[in-house]
């Protein structure tokens, strides 16, 4: 009998094998060659599933749906966050449900109410935004943080928190820093920040892609 | 806040503070060289006290010599839970590595022996000594019975896990506040669900069964002791709300009193109190707030008095509180 080693047969030649043997049928009025690219371009796109992190405290269910957490007036530095709910194929999720809370710009967690808090509904297309302010430092943390909590039907919940590059804790290298916060277990968590706008409008603008994996 | 901070804080009470006039120093121990107990668990008999160090050992005292007896060494794990059954037979210790240990004392003989796939946020014996469930982070709850040595059930959350732990008075019941906000009654030896509390809107970070296991109560970041039937999961009641969030509820043996041990939502170091609830009348009988000394555990014992531990410089107080 052959035994499979990887590395030894390419992925091609054991989709080949697959088809010969009747294990992958084609039904399609594409050639089989070009389903086989199609399919290995399919798979090449696979994700990695996005890492968690802590869930809070100060989760609140039943946040009202809204893009627009801040308030006029608010004080803190205006913050647009947006991205994609995707599966690791690279599927976008629009059945995902975003739970997002934060605290203001002083570091406080509204407990009474829903300042700073939804539940985002992506669109079509897995995509979801909203505008908020940068959250503030508070004694028992040491990073600025954003929480998640992203739901999806046959999905796994992710429960994750989004950090800043820009965090002042990171000192500009957060490659080099980001364990300063001993719960950020991932780079992949602190995003790279934009200022958008101009002097007398800036805000900053943070992408966020999001990873569930298959329940 | 950091959620394992207020995990911690259902063990070590931190954060209050105790008016001298309404505490009686009971007894004071002298450290070994260079051990700080990190929180402490207090037998209901009233005899013994388990220190969660800082060495990773647990060291047990006799209260009333307050000699210092028995030293487990845990081989580098971080002791992260730790409480004495009912009858005060056995000593339970959950570790950062998600290991569980339970031990006959005085004997120190290894009883059971359990890993969770993480750190245990909290773990309880049932009053019948027979069960012990286990909350790790983030993962399901694991109950496991002593006899014979098997896990019985794991519970499921549906995410983040479990933040707090309650067997009933009869053991045949097991309550958890769980990281969904839903407080859950299960049946302890099947894990079969029996009610489900899903009005409490933020994390409850305690809950406790009452005397006749009746009713549940829970607390956390609503700042609010919610009163839960059991049977079916509905509200029946609040205390009156707070200006501080629940992070840890005692019930005194005849069930007529209710330690709630409060934090500050914003900054866990400044002071806030302990209040002891009127069950019956859902009123405050008694505040306890002083600033000075930081309790690091607390117990009602057999003769009702209520303990509590702090740790000052190398010396380890028990208060008795009035």
């Amino acid at each position: 009998m052959r035994t499979f080693v990887p590395g030894a047969v390419t992925r091609r030649e054991v989709l080949q094998q697959c088809m010969a043997l009747g294990s992958v049928a084609v039904l399609s009025a594409y050639a089989p060659a070009a389903m086989l690219a199609a399919f290995e371009e399919r798979e090449k796109r696979a994700l990695k599933p996005t890492p968690p992190n802590e869930l809070g405290p100060f989760y609140k269910k039943r946040a009202p749906r809204t893009e627009m957490l801040r308030a006029p007036g608010d004080p803190g530095m205006p913050l647009s966050v947006s991205g994609q709910i995707l599966d690791t194929r690279g599927e976008a999720l629009p059945d995902a449900v975003v739970d997002i809370w934060q605290t203001d710009h002083f570091g406080r967690y509204d407990l009474e109410g829903y300042h700073y808090r939804s539940q985002l509904a992506p669109d079509a297309s897995g995509h979801y935004k909203f505008e908020s302010v940068m959250p503030g430092h508070y004694p028992d943390r040491v990073c600025q943080h954003v929480h998640y909590l992203v739901t999806a039907p046959g999905h796994k919940p992710l429960v994750t928190q989004l950090y800043f590059a820009t965090d002042p804790v990171f000192e500009g290298d957060p490659d080099k820093n980001f364990t300063r916060d001993p719960l950020i277990h991932s780079r992949e968590l602190v995003r790279p920040v934009m200022l958008v706008g101009d002097p007398k409008d800036i805000h900053a603008a943070v992408r966020f892609e999001l990873c569930l994996e298959r329940a | 806040m950091r959620r394992a901070a207020v995990i911690c804080c259902l063990t070590l009470l931190a954060g209050l503070s105790l008016p001298a006039e309404n505490l009686h120093l009971e007894k004071t121990m002298t450290l070994p060289a260079g051990v700080n107990v990190r929180f402490t668990a207090i037998s209901r008999l009233g005899n013994m006290i388990a220190g969660a160090c800082q060495d990773e050992k647990v060291r047990l005292w006799a209260l009333d010599s307050g000699a210092l007896g028995q030293t487990v060494d845990l081989a580098g794990e971080h002791v992260s839970a730790l409480q004495f059954s009912s009858d005060g037979r056995l000593l339970a210790a959950g570790g950062g590595n998600g290991k569980v240990r339970l031990w006959d004392v005085p004997s120190g003989t290894l009883k059971l022996e359990f890993t969770a796939p993480s750190a245990i946020n909290v773990l309880v014996i049932s009053a019948d000594g027979h069960l012990v469930a286990a909350a790790p982070l983030d993962r399901d709850v694991e109950i496991w019975q002593m006899t014979p040595k098997k896990m019985a059930a794991h519970l499921h959350a549906p995410f983040a896990g479990t933040l707090a732990l309650a067997f009933s008075p009869d053991s045949a019941w097991l309550a958890t506040a769980d990281g969904d906000t839903n407080v859950r009654i299960y049946d302890a030896y099947t894990g079969s669900l029996h009610s489900t509390a899903t009005d409490l809107l933020l994390e409850p970070f305690a809950v406790a069964f009452s005397a006749d296991g009746k009713t549940v109560f829970a607390a956390g970041a609503d700042k609010t002791v919610t009163v839960i039937d059991a049977s079916t999961g509905k509200v029946l009641r609040a205390f009156p709300r707070q200006s501080d969030i629940v992070v840890g509820l005692l019930l005194s043996p005849d069930g007529k009193l209710l330690v709630a041990a409060y934090a500050n939502a914003d900054d866990s170091r400044k002071p806030a109190p302990v209040l002891i609830w009127d069950v019956g009348s859902g009123s405050v009988k008694s505040t306890v707030l002083t600033p000075g000394i930081t309790p690091n555990g607390g117990e009602f014992v057999a003769d009702g008095r209520l303990l509590l531990t702090s740790v000052s410089g190398d010396q380890l107080k028990v208060w008795s509180v009035r």
